[in-house]
């Protein structure tokens, strides 16, 4: 079991490696001035119940109260006391752009609950505990919506060439299947996953599997044409537990992936609409017809949807 | 229900797949305009009701494993929309029937809708 756990958490690394400090943290925080007491912090952090406030002068941060301070505050009668007298001023904090490992590693050093996140002004930006690091995880898990950085490495460089839900490498010139979606002969839309489905059965796969497969390349095609404006490609690689699709394309890419996923969005043109799609449930029909998918975007570099279908599963269900 | 009667019921032109429709039997029918809701919830060997008559249509059709589609309230079939019918092998019919005409005398020839399978 042990080492089926490690490689579980190896691969979770990799995936999560990059979340990255702004992320994660809560921000607008709660902070006060160092002018105010004690009592006013103590007072504050009831309220709010929050155990650790920052204290800041002109946006920048100077210090922090922790209940410690109070207690400490309280023993010796010192609660009235302005809070820049008493307050923590070593303070461990995180920048914006520190990741997930680095992070992690300070929680571990430090054994503090929380981070300031401040930026290279020294200005506050932020507040993240650890339970910010597990509600992030948590909704990158919903979805894999691979920000910033990571998105920029994916869609940029080698990581293209890696399966985005197991890591492994992925040859595309060696696809078991590969066809390139024509975004400007928009009456074309569907012709990938047709003949898609047409090579899965003439592989032999059956025909409910090869169904799945086709109806999600479908969606995933339908999107490069309705809304990538550039050209994309589709993949389909067979192993001998599970079909993986991948559909890429060049264009804009989506600006908002949440709102990507919600049934009923979209930005479909009338012509679009015509075809009978648009309806805002492309990638919603992805995610109900995939065992598993990822997608990531960047605006402007394009978007990958990498698809999993499982034939065991899919065996058993159908 | 054989095809044939199902031609006749609906007044229907067929396009494509002529040889078949003394041999199909159909007993499931659905009405759909929206081809993301067609892909999300359609069922292999059914009959499809739209009132679409792009390409699309015929292509989802075989994705999703639709046995015959019916086009209604369109004037005009376009010819690439047939080419593809005849390409995939699918039934195409052409109704003049309004689409809530067609469904309805359907059902009243016990046409099940997709809910049994």
């Amino acid at each position: 079991m042990k080492p089926t756990v490690d490689k579980l958490i190896d691969q979770m690394q990799m995936l999560f490696k990059d979340l990255a400090a702004k992320d994660l943290m809560v921000p607008n925080v709660i902070s006060i001035s160092p002018d105010r007491t004690m009592e006013q912090a103590k007072e504050l952090m009831r309220l709010k119940k929050i155990s650790g406030l920052p204290v800041v002068e002109n946006d920048i941060l100077v210090g922090l109260v922790s209940i410690e301070d109070i207690i400490k505050a309280l023993e010796r009668h010192r609660i009235h006391d302005p809070i820049y007298k008493i307050m923590t001023k070593n303070l461990v904090v995180v920048s914006p752009d520190e990741t997930l490992p680095q992070i992690f590693d300070k929680f571990t050093r430090t054994g503090f609950g929380r981070f300031p996140v401040v930026d290279d002004q020294k200005r506050l930006v932020g507040i993240i505990t650890k339970e910010d690091i597990l509600r992030g995880i948590l909704e990158e898990f919903r979805l894999l919506y691979v920000r910033d950085k990571r998105r920029q490495d994916v869609i940029d460089g080698e990581a293209l060439n890696r399966s985005l839900i197991t890591g492994e490498e992925i040859n595309k010139l060696g696809a078991d299947f590969a066809f390139s979606i024509d975004y400007v002969e928009v009456s074309l839309s569907g012709v990938g996953a047709a003949r898609l489905k047409d090579f899965l059965k003439g592989r032999g796969i059956e025909e409910e599997i090869a169904r799945k497969v086709a109806i999600a390349s479908y969606e995933a095609e339908t999107n490069v044409v309705i809304h990538s404006g550039s050209s994309g490609n589709i993949y389909c690689f067979l192993y001998p537990e599970y079909i993986r699709v991948r559909v890429e394309d060049h264009g804009k890419g989506i600006e908002d992936l949440d709102k990507a996923m919600q049934e009923g969005y979209s930005t479909a043109t009338d012509q679009i609409r015509e075809m009978g799609f648009g309806a805002g449930m492309g990638i919603s029909n992805m995610h109900r017809y995939s065992d598993k998918m990822v997608i990531v975007s960047e605006v402007g570099k394009g978007v990958i949807v990498e698809m999993q279908f499982f034939l065991k599963d899919a065996a058993n269900s159908a | 229900m054989k095809l044939i009667d199902i031609s006749k019921i609906l007044e229907a032109k067929v396009y494509s797949g002529e040889e078949k429709l003394n041999d199909l039997e159909i007993d499931r029918a659905g009405a759909a305009d929206m081809m993301s809701d067609v892909l999300a919830f359609a069922k292999p060997g059914m009959l499809l009701i739209t009132g679409l008559n792009t390409p699309q249509v015929v292509r989802t059709a075989s994705i999703v494993g639709i046995a015959t589609v019916v086009i209604v309230r369109k004037k005009q079939i376009p010819a690439e929309t047939i080419q593809a019918a005849k390409m995939f092998g699918i039934p195409l019919l052409h109704s003049p029937l309004p689409m809530y005409t067609a469904c309805g005398v359907l059902y009243a020839h016990n046409l099940k809708d997709i809910r049994a399978f």
